[in-house]
């Protein structure tokens, strides 16, 4: 019995330690189980996430990849356009450059056509500038060795200095440009003057046949009108010949001329009718009853025109030294008449070099861009000399550069050579590189420019396309060189 | 919550980040030297204001005429908060650029395209 309840406790006990032992196992399997589902679980997280993440990027690469396309479609038209603006800006300037050169040329041209005491200057002078300073450009003699003038713009600077030196003749009146004769104004007054001979004629005729009349000797009053009538036609002609300024009035000549013009007549109308206000104003200073008794030529308050205004201090300011006459201009008979050399007075000969002072100013108030900024200063040295005596500046040497040397040589060998002048016969081209070479001995011109411009053949360059055939003849230039 | 303004420079554009009217406009050229710094205060502003301070209606007005590469990336994470905050917002996102500026026709085409669920508007000129 008891062995049984032994076996059977025995076998309980191994059932229940089964039990137990199943529990266990089954315990641990579900706990094991639970971990493994845990763990798979973090993983698909893990999964999502990195899908996410994954994602993300391939979104962000997207994006990037389509940000970097379009940026460069962006840059690809922005430099296109760049490229189509730069054509479209460059045939611009191009076209305004254009422009701007057929502006100036018309103001050339103009100047040119406004004066036939300059012709064709304007237009000219230019085409000689360029030959001598790429000339110059070109030497590897000194004193041009290290010179060098070869851009286009600072050709083009010299070009435009040489079309525009002249822009301040526009202001300069007519009649003091184209003064031919001495008496002129507006117009030449020695008609007026044989007109007063015409005057004194017939009075010489008269007081012949009122001498008659009161009985005198006809013959002795015939011979007697003979020689007075013959003398006054001489005077004229002194007189005519002294008009046109041909040469160098002696201080004989002036002296005989102030004796012919000390010869009266009577004038019998008043002198202030039919007189615009302005002159009425001068001729009132000296009315006079009439008749009158006046002399041939004289000099008058009347003939004087005053200086209104001036700017003095603009003046000094731009460095302009030749000295201003007290008056604008003196009409003075005499004073005109007596002019010792050509046909200017004092003041017309300011007037005329004012012209220079004239281009000055309104060239400077131009705003030439940076690569033009020399026009005013080549434009206005082209009657400066290398010593002191040209105006308006009265610079020297130092103050000169080439380009404006070479434009002060240009000036005067067309101005010497021109055969479009009223007022002049042309002058042959031995004769003309002659006088130049007087200035460059004179230092007025540059000696050695003047050398090159022989030397180089520009003269005869020149000559061959400006001259007429009859002024061209042989020059010896191996006496200049 | 405080107001944003930043006033037009010659390189970036005119911000004007408004938390009472809920209008965030954003006008002019945008290529500042350094993108994500110079947008900075401004993706902070619009953090705090989504998280807390948001309108009913939030309308985001942006005419940006021309824009560097950088921009364009940073556009895209102002286009990403967006997107975030919309679900508890109400959004209304106006792209506006003149018809002749292709760049920013394309930018705007690019935005619609990659946020699907912003309510974002094309607007010509």
């Amino acid at each position: 019995m008891s062995d049984d309840r032994e076996r059977r406790k025995a076998e309980r006990a191994e059932r229940r330690e089964k039990e137990r032992a199943s529990t266990t196992n089954d315990r641990r399997e579900e706990e094991s189980n639970q971990e493994e589902n845990k763990l798979v679980g973090e993983i698909d997280e893990l999964k999502i996430t990195f899908n996410m993440t994954i994602d993300k990027l391939a979104k962000d690469i997207k994006r990037q990849d389509k940000i970097m396309s379009r940026a460069d479609k962006r840059q690809r038209k922005e430099y296109d356009e760049l490229q189509d603006r730069l054509v479209e800006v460059t045939a611009l300037q191009e076209s305004q450059k254009k422009l701007m050169d057929s502006f100036i040329e018309l103001i050339a041209g103009a100047i040119d056509a406004k004066s036939k005491y300059t012709g064709g200057h304007c237009i000219r002078v230019p085409e000689l500038s360029m030959m001598l300073v790429k000339e110059a450009s070109n030497s590897d003699e000194e004193p041009f060795k290290e010179f060098k003038l070869e851009s286009e713009d600072e050709l083009r600077e010299l070009n435009i200095a040489s079309l525009l030196h002249d822009c301040g003749k526009v202001t300069t009146p007519e009649y003091i440009v184209d003064k031919a004769t001495k008496l002129e104004t507006i117009y030449n007054r020695i008609h007026e003057v044989r007109t007063r001979f015409e005057v004194i004629h017939r009075d010489l005729t008269i007081e012949a046949l009122e001498k008659k009349l009161a009985g005198e000797d006809v013959s002795t009053v015939d011979a007697w009108l003979e020689v007075e009538h013959k003398k006054l036609v001489e005077e004229y002609e002194i007189l005519a010949i002294a008009n046109v300024g041909g040469e160098y009035m002696k201080d004989e000549s002036k002296e005989k001329i102030r004796e012919i013009a000390s010869r009266t007549w009577v004038r019998n109308f008043d002198d202030t009718l039919g007189l615009a206000h302005e002159e009425k104003q001068r001729v009132l200073l000296e009315k006079s009853e009439t008749p009158a008794v006046e002399q041939l030529l004289s000099d008058k308050k009347r003939h004087i025109i005053e200086r209104e205004y001036f700017d003095y201090e603009e003046y000094e300011r731009f460095g302009f030294k030749t000295k201003v006459p007290e008056n604008l201009y003196d009409l003075g008979e005499l004073t005109n008449i007596c002019i010792s050399a050509g046909t200017l007075t004092y003041e017309d000969r300011f007037k005329i070099q004012e012209h220079v002072v004239m281009s000055i100013k309104m060239l400077e108030q131009l705003p030439f861009p940076e690569n033009l900024k020399n026009v005013p200063l080549y434009a206005g040295s082209h009657h400066e000399t290398l010593i002191g005596t040209g105006y308006p500046r009265q610079l020297s040497a130092e103050d000169m550069s080439i380009p404006a040397r070479v434009m002060a040589i240009a000036d005067v060998f067309e101005a010497l050579t021109a055969s479009d002048r009223p007022y002049k016969e042309p002058k042959t081209l031995s004769a003309s590189v002659k006088i130049l070479s007087f200035m460059a001995k004179d230092k007025h011109l540059d000696p050695d420019l003047f050398k090159l411009f022989l030397s180089s053949g520009i003269y005869k360059e020149y000559a061959k396309d400006r001259l007429k055939p009859e002024q061209i003849d042989e020059v010896d230039i191996s006496q200049y060189l | 919550m405080e107001n944003l303004n930043f006033e037009a420079t010659k390189y970036t554009p005119e911000i004007k980040l408004d938390a009472t009217s809920g209008i965030i406009s954003l006008v002019g050229k945008s290529y500042p030297e350094n993108t994500f710094e110079f947008y900075k205060p401004m993706m902070e502003w619009l953090e705090n204001y989504f998280e807390e301070n948001a309108q009913d209606v939030t309308t985001v007005n942006m005419e940006i005429i021309y824009f560097n590469s950088s921009s364009s990336k940073l556009f895209f994470d102002f286009f990403d908060l967006l997107d975030e905050a919309k679900d508890d917002n109400t959004i209304k996102i106006n792209w506006i650029y003149d018809e002749e500026n292709e760049s920013a026709e394309e930018a705007g085409e690019d935005f619609v395209e990659d946020f699907e669920d912003l309510d974002i508007e094309l607007v010509t000129k």
